[in-house]
């Protein structure tokens, strides 16, 4: 027989952690990244068919959108690599103390943000 | 699978307003989700005028008062109400705790009190927590060992023992497991931090000779690898314990050996 009582709200009601945050994020900028390495991969092989496409892509790229698009990537894989590593450490054992995750947490979504600052900075030749 | 919103009979409404007749200066209003099975109706929210001036610390306290003075009707699940039992395991402002231990000086604004998450409810703020009550029965937490009619204590070390420290104080409220979004996903196959937090405490059990076959057993896919250290559980558990760090151990365990 099926069950008919109600289901108890779930994340309709529930707070949101750090640690909830970071973990939901590293799944998104997870999917995200093929995406985008699928893109680049599609990118580099249309080099494959001339002059043109590589222009129109060069233009997109350049575009307020493509630059947009870019910067995003470069914070998803930001993200990813970061989170990735604190998982690493969570593997190991490590950094299971609430306010370890909580620091370690905050150091993943700054850290993301910085790191895309440093190779934007490092890819305009700025430093 | 995930499934974000609730379903169409289990949609909150707007219950009744229940108004304070003490005078009292001191208010403060709690919204409790209430649910009648003898009533074809979606659940709804009551609120509840309650004078703070007269009430004890506690949460529990608040639900105790509402239900002696303004609603007896009010279902809930109490018994101890010192954190040893774990029946008043429930979501106050968007976090699991036992009403027993959490003072309401501790939560800001209005307070909500919902039922545990993602649980089918059987009234008011009881959920019906039978699915991880048989997961915990599929994990034998109990010792299990060859020695026959001993005639002394089975011992362990001090330091075999510590192990233990962290781990056999859990209640099994459930707070853990209903805070943890796999779980709400997968609970009917993930075991869930509680479980897996009681799994842990017989495998790393000195005097349990069945180590292997426990590890062997909770080594699936669904059963243990759906924890993907969101954390919830940690944040959640009212006795200070760390299940994300025990199925870390079990997931490290399985690794190494």
């Amino acid at each position: 027989m099926e069950n008919k009582n109600p289901l108890s709200p779930h994340i309709q009601i529930y707070n949101w952690h750090v640690s909830s945050l970071v973990s939901i994020s590293h799944r998104i900028t997870g999917i995200i990244n093929i995406l985008a390495i699928t893109l680049i991969c599609l990118w580099i092989s249309s080099l494959f068919l001339g002059e043109t496409n590589y222009k129109y892509t060069s233009l997109f790229l350049n575009s307020f959108f493509g630059k947009f698009l870019i910067v995003g990537i470069i914070w998803s894989f930001s993200f990813q690599i970061l989170s990735e590593v604190r998982h690493l450490i969570m593997d190991l054992g490590y950094g299971f103390e609430l306010k370890t995750t909580k620091i370690t947490g905050f150091l993943v979504i700054f850290g993301s943000f910085g790191l895309t600052v440093l190779i934007y900075l490092i890819g305009r030749n700025l430093i | 699978m995930v499934q974000i919103n609730l379903p169409a009979n289990s949609k909150v409404q707007k219950g009744e307003y229940y108004k304070d007749k003490t005078g009292s200066k001191n208010i403060r209003k709690v919204n409790v989700y209430r649910w009648d099975p003898s009533k074809n109706e979606n659940p709804r929210i009551d609120t509840y005028e309650v004078d703070m001036d007269n009430c004890p610390s506690k949460v529990l306290d608040i639900l105790n008062k509402i239900k002696n003075e303004l609603d007896p009707s009010l279902a809930y699940r109490r018994s101890c109400a010192h954190g040893v039992c774990g029946s008043c395991a429930m979501n106050m402002n968007g976090k699991n705790g036992l009403a027993c231990t959490k003072a309401h000086s501790e939560l800001d604004g209005d307070i909500n009190i919902y039922p545990l998450p993602h649980l089918k409810v059987l009234k008011d703020l009881i959920g019906d927590l039978s699915t991880l009550y048989k997961q915990y029965e599929s994990v034998e937490p109990w010792l299990k060992t060859s020695k026959k009619n001993m005639d002394s204590e089975n011992l362990q070390s001090v330091k075999d023992r510590a192990k233990l420290d962290g781990l056999y104080e859990c209640i099994m409220c459930a707070c853990c497991s209903t805070s943890c979004p796999s779980y709400w996903w997968n609970g009917d196959k993930y075991l869930g931090p509680a479980v897996l937090l009681q799994a842990y405490r017989w495998i790393i059990d000195s005097r349990d000779e069945e180590r292997k076959e426990r590890l062997k057993k909770v080594a699936d896919e669904l059963k243990l690898y759906r924890c993907h250290t969101i954390l919830n559980c940690t944040n959640a558990c009212p006795k200070d314990l760390n299940p994300a760090k025990a199925i870390a151990e079990i997931k490290k365990m399985l690794a190494t050996t």
